[in-house]
């Protein structure tokens, strides 16, 4: 096949496919319950035993506490992925926080937080005992 | 010896038919509201992963097919190119692509270039064509050498080695469910193959097949998908991205990255680039074992049953 065609077929069909993808609605975002972030973290973590789920207001993140430490579990497309936060770096922005997961599987994450839920998470991953 | 003989390039060929194949695919589970699901990002990352598979064959396949030729002129043995050849050469290369898939999952240098295959958490035909870029650094065409030293020409090998790669095409959808039994008993099916790529305990390491089911059943590795424990598809860590760098690569950046860890002896260096994916040199990672056998201590009533010894 010449590599001009196949060049055409190639760009032609992964833009068509796109374009016919988002226009029926398949670009739509996961969001996240208390109940749904509960079962989407036991199926990345099946051993976990959670203490408290904290979903974000925009449902697009959830807080999860768990006996192992805090984790973080966020929609991806229309499913979702889960970090522990331990070895992540998390710092503040103007609207929410930064993670960084020392991960290049797992680019940084900005998340839009209202102020109070904000301080409400950072006091749960690092408790004032264990910050000291 | 056979004279210069050439094939067309079949996955090249058949990239009309893929694409015609993905639209009615979705058109069936929009229609239908059943077999399956797409999702944009991760539909449209899988088919630049496939058009980046084809465009690294056409950069790097010289070096595969330098090294085939190079034994090509060295065996003395000609196995012609008559239509028993032909399928002689398919039925061999079938089982040259289980045991390079089997590698691909307990050896983590091959692992690295075959994980993105598994890493999207759907399964549908886009899925198919998320393919590797990194094939070439696994230096799994020596697997394909005996083929070439037995006389078959290195054309043939790879026109067969294409054919089994869009075979495995169209088992890669939930639109399909079940196939008359003796086509099961035989073939590679969407059940079998949708059971391969489920990241359930259950279902790690299992169904390598590309066309035969029987290598499965042969070698011990066959597990029939479990209608009560429907495969959950992708990767035990999902991947967090859908930028085609990260998903082509990131394996590979975690071998460096394990490998270059201060105060190990050499040999846990080696061990984290060829030791089964989940190896760690503190045990503070879990290999596919070590996930069966934590899932058993949950789940005891599963034990004896496929996938868990039975």
């Amino acid at each position: 096949m010449p590599l001009e065609l196949l060049l055409a077929l190639v760009l032609g069909g992964i833009s068509g496919i796109a374009v016919l993808l988002h226009l029926t609605g398949r670009s739509r975002l996961a969001v996240l319950s208390a109940e749904t972030a509960r079962t989407g973290w036991l199926r990345h973590f099946p051993g976990d035993k959670i203490s408290k789920v904290l979903p974000a207001a925009s449902g697009q993140a959830v807080l999860v506490l768990t006996e192992g430490g805090p984790g973080l579990l966020w929609v991806f497309g229309a499913d979702t992925v889960g970090r522990r936060l331990a070895e992540s770096k998390i710092r503040e922005t103007a609207t929410g926080l930064r993670f960084e997961f020392n991960d290049f599987a797992a680019p940084g994450l900005s998340l839009p937080l209202s102020d109070g839920e904000r301080l409400q998470w950072l006091a749960l991953i690092s408790p004032p005992e264990e910050a000291a | 010896m056979t004279g210069d003989i050439s094939y067309p390039d079949a996955t090249q060929l058949a990239v009309p038919f893929f694409i015609a194949a993905i639209l009615a695919e979705f058109l069936w589970i929009a229609l239908m509201r059943r077999g399956g699901r797409y999702e944009t990002r991760d539909a449209v990352t899988s088919l630049i992963m496939g058009a980046g598979s084809v465009a690294e064959g056409l950069l790097l396949g010289f070096i595969a097919w330098g090294f085939l030729m190079t034994l090509w002129q060295l065996t003395p043995l000609d196995m012609g190119t008559s239509i028993w050849a032909v399928l002689a050469c398919f039925v061999l290369d079938d089982l040259r692509y289980y045991w390079v898939h089997r590698f691909g999952h307990r050896v983590r240098w091959v692992w690295a270039s075959h994980v993105n295959h598994h890493s999207s958490q759907h399964y549908n035909l886009t899925t198919a064509l998320r393919q590797t870029w990194t094939g070439t650094f696994t230096f799994m065409m020596v697997v394909k050498a005996p083929m070439v030293l037995l006389g078959f020409h290195p054309a043939l090998v790879l026109f067969c080695g294409g054919l089994n790669l869009i075979y495995q095409f169209w088992i890669h959808t939930e639109a399909v469910t079940r196939l008359p039994r003796w086509f099961e008993a035989v073939m590679n099916t969407p059940s079998h193959h949708r059971a391969h790529h489920g990241r359930n305990p259950r279902y790690l390491d299992c169904n390598y097949a590309g066309v035969f089911i029987i290598w499965d059943r042969m070698f011990g590795t066959f597990v029939p998908e479990q209608n009560h424990d429907r495969p959950d598809y992708g990767l035990v860590h999902n991947i967090a991205t859908f930028n085609p760098l990260r998903v082509a690569f990131h394996e590979w950046i975690g071998i460096f990255q394990d490998m270059a860890q201060p105060g190990l002896t050499w040999k846990q260096r080696l061990l984290y680039a060829i030791a089964p994916p989940g190896y760690s040199h503190d045990g503070s990672r879990d290999t596919s074992a070590g996930i069966k056998a934590a899932h058993l201590a949950r789940h005891p009533e599963d034990a004896g049953t496929p996938g868990f010894g039975g």
